[in-house]
């Protein structure tokens, strides 16, 4: 490899492969490795370590090569470095074809070009490639900053393009960058145009999206969990409500229904097999009732539309009885939405809710029976402490107010960092023994005690509140509002909803977390999750509009998918049909097109004319329908001497005119004066109307 | 023509006006009939710019440069260039002195406020050269010693027209140090019968007095400094140069040097007119004899066509905007 890399001379093939006018210019090489650099930059975060060594190595060899002390690569020593990259990528992706494999794939490739970029056509090759790797940056993030940097790298490239064309000897970098912007600028109309009118289709084939774990709900729960969740301050969704936020402790946000308990976790649970699909689940745009839909008449409908950020799970959130109206989510038998397909990217979904609606009045057998089970020998003290309470309760309600009158009166502490918990009887440990806990712990030991006592009861997860931005008004609902509470079904009354936390931190439920914790937990959190409890108000002010920029991205941009297109389309331009959309398109392209030309022209319009000299091109202008047209060598004086000469007028009258225009025109000391302007304007006048007279005399 | 003497209510003093006239009169009174030359030649003066005469022997060049000088009242030198004219011919030399042991410096021809250099493309490159760099710098070096030439410096070259034998041409980068060129040509029939009538004019030469002082001609020059622009001019004025860069007949354009040149050569020629100001026709009368010289026309290789290009200029650049 060695003797290799000191090869100094290129091959007798290298100095064919090109003439002079086929080399890639010096400084345009620079400025296309700095723009490989750039685009790859992003995708560091999920390439393995290897393939970014890969990339510097090949930089480095090519700046060898650049400097003149290396040669390019033989043949053989390219096709060793792809075999073994392809099997790099192959070993480090645990053969799985996921996303990121293809984009690793492209990368490598990508770096290796850069030993046999030698003429102008491979530096074609690497600036084509390099606007693709740019996009593919968009299937892993499309956030505002990526976005924009984006735009940045696409300066660059387009830099490296212009250092291309120029001629080798002016090759000015900086020069190319700034144009390579404008260039940039030019296209966004038309990026615009083909934003808002290019079909959005659908994939020809499928590749896994990226994988990867990713914080949020997930559909186990032991006690502890949801407390690690607070430690996120990751935006989990965004609501736009149609009318106004309900109240905070009004907003709680369903999404998976624990009803399964097994060596002190909770879990979803086996999904029992019924005949009829339709028991089960609704799915949005089925044109029949869902059957186990309650009754809604008289209930005042909350309707609303939430941004989810990818969860890679099938779960969406909602308020309490959702009925779901975007196509592709569906309700299931235990009153939550969900989707076809995982939420891999940012996911938009409208829904109408009828809070209070009383659900499950008859509760069928098999529901019954699974809202009851209760693993054998676990929690022999909590059972025993049920059964107890249960025979000295007049009823559910009684036996429940009971329950949660225990937690008020006892000792029980609400913490971000509850003691841990043995996996049997865990439910006994903290009841009797640890006594602290976070909200998964008050609502499974509070479900596990309504089972206990025979009832059917469940735990459900997801969020709970949320925060108004002032700004836009959407509300923001963080990991940080995670939470658990549960439901007790009671006959005549259906599933009645009880929140244990609500017994033990009231604050948690009426104004969030921050207000719930005590100083020590609020040590635990991260800085930025305190500073966005309200720690600095101007901050917030500003965090406030910096998340309500992301709203509007989300809702402008990235949620600007195949269905809105077709709603906005419809609007715009009428019934849908592929002429239309492209006429549209062509029109909308001209009209960016020409705005660019409006821009140009613009620029290159003469400079603002001196008022004198207006005047007097208009008095010309007027006289050349009199047969008399000033040659442009003709000074105002000669012209108008000739003039008089050929018309024959009185030489006072235009030699006043001349010293006047002299005056306006040539003497700047005697510029700027409106009344010499409006005598000479007269003046002028007065010699066209002189000359129609003539005529028609 | 057109009487513009209203409008030149001019804070200059009328008598600056009238040493002009007065000068412009003798040096008509023994150049008969080239006022329009004369006038030029002493715009160029004014604007202190160098001035290159080109036109065939006999014409009156020397005539008109010796006349010039003293109607200034200014020194006179004249070097006649031949090809084998070496540098020190023009600046001085040192010389031994063997009485006080010590180099003396003989100061050469071009140590005068008016130098004729008579036929200057005869002389080699590398002795051109040792004049123009003076005309340049307003100043010469020998021997390591630099002296400064006498104020105003007016240097007068003639050049015999460039086709004929035994010449090395100006480069246009020299050609480009002259502010203006000129040509004298052939009198009109009746002057030159008033001529030949009179005989040689040499003799009125030694009667010729000088009509203004050092310290008037310095007046003058700051007067033409004073003389104002107004913005359509300039705008003329860059219209002319766009023109000179962008049309195809222009082998090159004229140079932000040949643009200051003409706006100089049209402010000395509206003092000259009793103007305050510039006009446009100030602009016309000088440009041909500022921009000839400074042009080539791409057809030509030679180095003519400047007249051709410079007419150009005139009848299709628009006066006002």
């Amino acid at each position: 490899m060695n003797s290799l890399l000191e090869n100094p001379k290129p091959t007798s093939r290298d100095a064919s492969a090109g003439g002079v006018a086929h080399q890639i210019p010096r400084n345009s090489l620079v400025l296309l490795m700095l723009a490989q650099v750039v685009v790859v930059l992003p995708h560091a975060a999920h390439l393995s370590l290897w393939i970014v060594a890969v990339g510097l190595f090949c930089g480095w060899w090519r700046a060898m090569v650049y400097q003149g002390r290396f040669g390019y690569p033989r043949a053989w020593v390219k096709l060793l470095l792809v075999l073994a990259s392809g099997l790099g990528v192959a070993i480090s992706e645990t053969g799985t074809f996921s996303l990121e494999t293809a984009v690793a794939l492209l990368i490598v490739a990508f770096a290796l070009k850069l030993l046999e970029m030698k003429n102008r056509r491979d530096a074609y090759l690497v600036i084509f490639l390099s606007y693709f790797v740019i996009s593919t940056e968009f299937l892993f993030d499309q956030s505002i900053p990526i976005a924009g940097y984006g735009l940045f790298a696409m300066v660059v490239v387009t830099a490296g393009m212009i250092g291309l064309n120029q001629m080798h000897t002016v090759v000015h970098p900086v020069a190319s960058v700034k144009l390579a912007g404008v260039l940039v600028a030019q296209a966004l109309p038309l990026m615009l145009i083909l934003f808002l009118f290019f079909p959005r289709i659908a994939p020809l084939w499928s590749v896994p999206l990226p994988g990867g774990a990713r914080s949020g709900m997930s559909d186990e729960v032991t006690p502890g969990d949801i407390a690690r969740m607070t430690r996120s301050d990751e935006i989990a969704f965004r609501v736009v409500f149609d009318a106004e936020v309900p109240r905070r402790s009004k907003l709680y946000w369903r999404g998976i229904v624990y009803s399964w308990f097994d060596s002190g976790t909770w879990s979803v649970g086996p999904v029992p097999r019924l005949k009829r699909p339709e028991d089960l689940i609704h799915w949005a745009g089925w044109n029949r009732d869902a059957v186990f839909f309650p009754e809604h008449d008289g209930i005042e409908a909350v309707e609303y539309q939430v941004l989810l950020e990818p969860t890679r799970s099938n779960w969406l959130f909602s308020l309490d009885i959702p009925w779901p109206l975007t196509s592709g989510t569906a309700l299931t038998r235990d009153f939550r939405l969900m989707t076809n397909d995982p939420v891999n990217s940012l996911f938009r979904y409208e829904v109408r809710s009828y809070p209070g609606a009383r659900v499950d009045e008859d509760l069928p057998d098999w529901m019954r029976d699974r809202e009851r089970y209760l693993p054998a020998d676990d929690n022999p003290r909590t059972v025993a402490f049920a059964r107890r309470l249960h025979s000295e309760s007049s009823g559910t309600l009684d036996f429940v107010s009971k329950v949660l009158n225990h937690i008020r009166a006892r000792p029980y502490g609400y913490t971000l960092e509850p003691p841990l918990l043995p996996k049997r009887d865990s439910v006994d440990a903290f009841w009797f023994d640890t006594q602290r806990g976070f909200c998964v712990h008050y609502a499974g030991a509070f479900v596990y005690l309504m089972r206990a006592a025979g009832l059917p009861a469940r735990m459900i997860g997801g969020y709970q509140g949320g925060e108004v931005n002032p700004v836009t008004g959407h509300l923001v609902v963080r990991q940080y509002d995670a939470h658990a509470w549960a439901e007790v079904w009671d006959s005549g009354y259906g599933w009645i909803h009880v929140d244990p936390t609500g017994a033990v931190a009231p604050e948690r439920i009426e104004h969030g977390l921050d207000a719930a914790l005590s100083s020590d937990d609020r040590a635990t959190l991260s800085t930025l999750t305190n500073l966005r409890m309200g720690d600095f108000p101007g901050l917030a002010d500003l965090m406030y509009f910096v998340e309500s920029m992301e709203h509007r991205w989300n809702i402008w941009v990235v949620g600007y998918d195949g269905a809105l297109q077709a709603n906005y389309l419809k609007n715009l331009i009428g019934e849908l049909s592929p002429l239309r959309i492209g006429l549209a398109m062509l029109v909308g392209g001209s009209a960016s097109l020409s705005l660019v030309v409006l821009a140009l022209f613009w620029r290159r319009r003469a400079a603002p004319s001196h008022p004198g000299v207006r005047v007097f091109r208009r008095f010309c202008d007027g006289l050349r329908r009199h047969g008399l047209t000033r040659s442009p060598e003709e000074t105002p004086a000669v012209f108008l001497t000739r003039l008089a000469r050929e018309r024959g007028f009185p030489e006072g009258q235009i030699a006043t005119l001349i010293d006047q225009l002299d005056a306006l025109l040539y003497n700047p000391e005697r510029q700027a004066d409106p009344s010499e302007l409006r005598r000479l304007r007269r003046g002028l006048r007065r010699v066209r109307l002189q000359l129609a007279l003539n005529a028609t005399g | 023509m057109i009487n513009r003497s209203s409008s030149s209510i001019t804070t200059l003093d009328a008598s600056l006006h009238d040493s002009i006239d007065g000068v412009v009169q003798r040096l008509s009174g023994i150049l008969l009939g080239k006022e329009p030359q004369i006038k030029q030649a002493l715009a160029c003066l004014f604007a202190r710019g160098h001035l290159l005469i080109e036109d065939l022997p006999g014409m009156g060049k020397t005539l008109l440069s010796h006349a010039l000088a003293r109607v200034l009242g200014l020194s006179f030198n004249r070097i006649q260039f031949t090809s084998d004219l070496l540098p020190g011919d023009i600046v001085g030399v040192s010389v031994f002195d063997r009485d006080s042991s010590t180099f003396r410096f003989v100061p050469g021809p071009v140590f005068a406020q008016v130098v004729l250099a008579d036929e200057v493309n005869r002389a080699t490159p590398k002795s051109q050269s040792a004049l123009l760099e003076a005309m340049e710098e307003g100043q010469v070096t020998v021997e390591g010693e630099t002296r400064s030439l006498p104020d105003p410096f007016f240097v007068i070259a003639t050049q015999n027209p460039s086709t004929h034998t035994g010449t090395f041409a100006l480069p246009e980068s020299q050609l480009d140090r002259f502010l203006m060129r000129i040509e004298l040509g052939y009198p009109d029939p009746d002057v030159e019968r008033e001529l030949l009538r009179q005989g040689d004019r040499r003799g009125a030469l030694e009667d010729l007095e000088p009509a203004i002082s050092a310290e008037r001609l310095a007046e003058i020059q700051s007067a033409v400094d004073a003389i104002k622009v107004s913005d359509p001019l300039i705008d003329y004025l860059q219209r002319l140069l766009h023109f000179s860069r962008h049309e195809p007949d222009f082998a090159y354009g004229l140079s932000p040097r040949g643009g200051l040149a003409l706006l100089k050569g049209a402010r000395a020629w509206a003092l000259l007119h009793r103007r305050s100001h510039v006009v446009p026709e100030d602009v016309q009368a000088v440009l041909p004899a500022v921009v000839e010289h400074r042009l080539r026309s791409s057809a030509d290789f030679s180095g003519h066509g400047g007249g051709a290009l410079a007419q150009k200029l005139l009848s299709n650049v628009d006066v006002v905007g």
